[in-house]
């Protein structure tokens, strides 16, 4: 049993498909379903594959399709590793439950990874960022411009990245990706949040995120207000996420108040 | 404000949020900013996207997880803010807008629950067609992600619009003055961006860099 398939040379039109599967990676979630998950949308974007390797066998299309749009699911930015992987297998003339049984094997790590990676690393930081931007007094489109590059950057990497790696490595993909950048990276970023949290928090404490309605209000922050932001802040430290629903819940009731006072004096 | 643009932009919002292509337009402040550069005043929408950010960054797509629609709430709070604060600031209705998004943010994401239901019945038929199989993947595929903008473009409008009813309602009777508002806000985003230290390995794991954050954050203002 093979490894890694043989290289291939490619031809323009085999090229054009394979450069076609990761534009259309771009996709994946365009059908997110609780059923199959990302499956349609893997079928969808391994469609020029299939058709050019599946010429005028239509039996044996959708026979590959019925396998591809079958549950499946990863972090979509690293969904072109197991495009690519699977494109390098099909062009080879894997064996179908080969195919099936290396799907199955990294749809859970290519979730976990990209969540861990993107959700939890590369996106809080590019936005803490931002805000930091903004916190700063940057104009309008300065943080909102940094962010969208500086996180598009490394979205655009990860994806190509990942579509190279899995063409190149097709079943060894996973041995690959043990060894890759992806732990430490996942590291120097939850450092980078940390601190970015650490250096956001005086300043939206201080009020340096309103100044704008401060300048409304005509004043400073008062100090009892500052107080409340510090054990807020110690709140949010003690009890995460949780905290969301409460300071909603809080703020929705301080407007029903604020709304209704004149009726109630 | 009219609401055509306000659904033109919410429908791209609501698409990249999951469809395609996911390059964060829909993330609350990219899409406050936005929707407040369409009605002329970027500034005004970048303070509202600021706030909704802060809530929004605690809420993680993880898996199959149901999770409030943050981007096209925030289209819809920028536009109904807008809409009932035609210039400059106005502290009750920027809590006002913040509140809305917060609650909207649930209606979206229901909405999205049901477009999930039926993207299921959409993928599941193919197999039953008589066309080419191929053809009908790709048809069905992009159909779902039409119904995605149509749906984010009727929960951005009709939110703006319900919203706008809300704030108008709500700005001649707010009784508490202009700081207590603004006050509200500041302790309710303090909170929010220090509960972000769990997300990356909380007090524990994290204390030295957030540390280091707090000091030079400390020394920033005190150079201001």
């Amino acid at each position: 049993m093979r490894l890694h398939a043989p290289a291939l040379s490619l031809s323009a039109p085999a090229r054009i498909a394979r450069a076609a599967v990761l534009l259309r990676s771009f996709a994946i979630q365009g059908s997110w379903n609780y059923r199959t998950l990302i499956g349609a949308g893997f079928g969808f974007a391994l469609l020029p594959v299939l058709r050019a390797r599946h010429r005028g066998d239509p039996a044996a299309l959708r026979e590959a399709l019925e396998r591809h749009t079958a549950l499946f699911n990863s972090h979509p930015y690293l969904a072109p590793i197991a495009l690519g992987a699977v494109v390098r297998l099909e062009t080879a003339g894997e064996d179908a439950a080969i195919v099936e049984r290396f799907k199955a094997a990294v749809r859970g790590p290519l979730g976990s990874l990209g969540d861990r990676l993107v959700w939890v690393g590369l996106r809080p930081v590019c936005l803490l960022f931002a805000l930091a931007l903004a916190f700063a007094g940057a104009p309008w489109w300065v943080p909102v411009l940094a962010f969208l590059l500086a996180y598009n950057a490394g979205h655009l990497f990860l994806r190509a990245w990942g579509y190279r790696l899995g063409l190149h490595e097709g079943r060894a993909v996973g041995e690959r990706l043990r060894h890759s950048f992806i732990g430490p990276a996942q590291q120097v970023l939850a450092v980078a949040g940390a601190f970015l949290t650490g250096l956001l928090l005086p300043l939206a404490a201080a009020g340096e995120a309103f100044s704008g309605l401060l300048a409304q209000a005509e004043r400073a922050l008062p100090l009892p207000w500052m107080a409340a932001a510090v054990a807020a802040a110690l709140l949010g430290l003690r009890f995460g996420g949780a905290v969301r629903l409460p300071i909603f819940l809080a703020l929705a009731a301080f407007l029903l108040l604020g709304s209704l006072w004149r009726i109630i004096e | 404000m009219t609401l055509l643009p306000v659904a033109l932009w919410g429908g791209l919002v609501g698409l990249d949020a999951a469809s395609f292509p996911q390059i964060m337009i829909s993330r609350p402040l990219v899409a406050a900013t936005v929707t407040g550069l369409i009605a002329g005043r970027p500034a005004d929408g970048l303070a509202l996207g600021i706030v909704l950010e802060a809530f929004a960054l605690l809420t993680l797509p993880v898996g199959a997880a149901r999770y409030p629609e943050s981007g096209t709430a925030a289209v819809a709070a920028a536009a109904a803010y807008l809409a009932a604060a035609p210039a400059g600031i106005e502290p009750a209705l920027v809590l006002a807008a913040v509140v809305f998004a917060l609650a909207w943010e649930r209606v979206g994401g229901a909405s999205v629950h049901l477009q999930r239901r039926l993207n299921e019945r959409l993928v599941a038929g193919w197999t039953a067609s008589r066309r080419r199989p191929d053809r009908e993947i790709e048809r069905r595929h992009l159909l779902a992600m039409v119904l995605d903008y149509l749906r984010g473009a009727a929960i951005a409008a009709g939110g703006a619009w319900i919203g706008a009813l809300c704030l108008q309602w709500i700005g001649p009777r707010w009784g508490f003055g202009a700081g207590s508002p603004v006050g509200v806000l500041i302790v309710a985003t303090a909170a929010v961006i220090a509960a972000l230290l769990h997300l990356f390995g909380g007090w524990s794991q994290r204390r030295l860099a957030f540390l280091l954050g707090v000091l030079c954050g400390c020394t920033l203002l005190l150079f201001r």
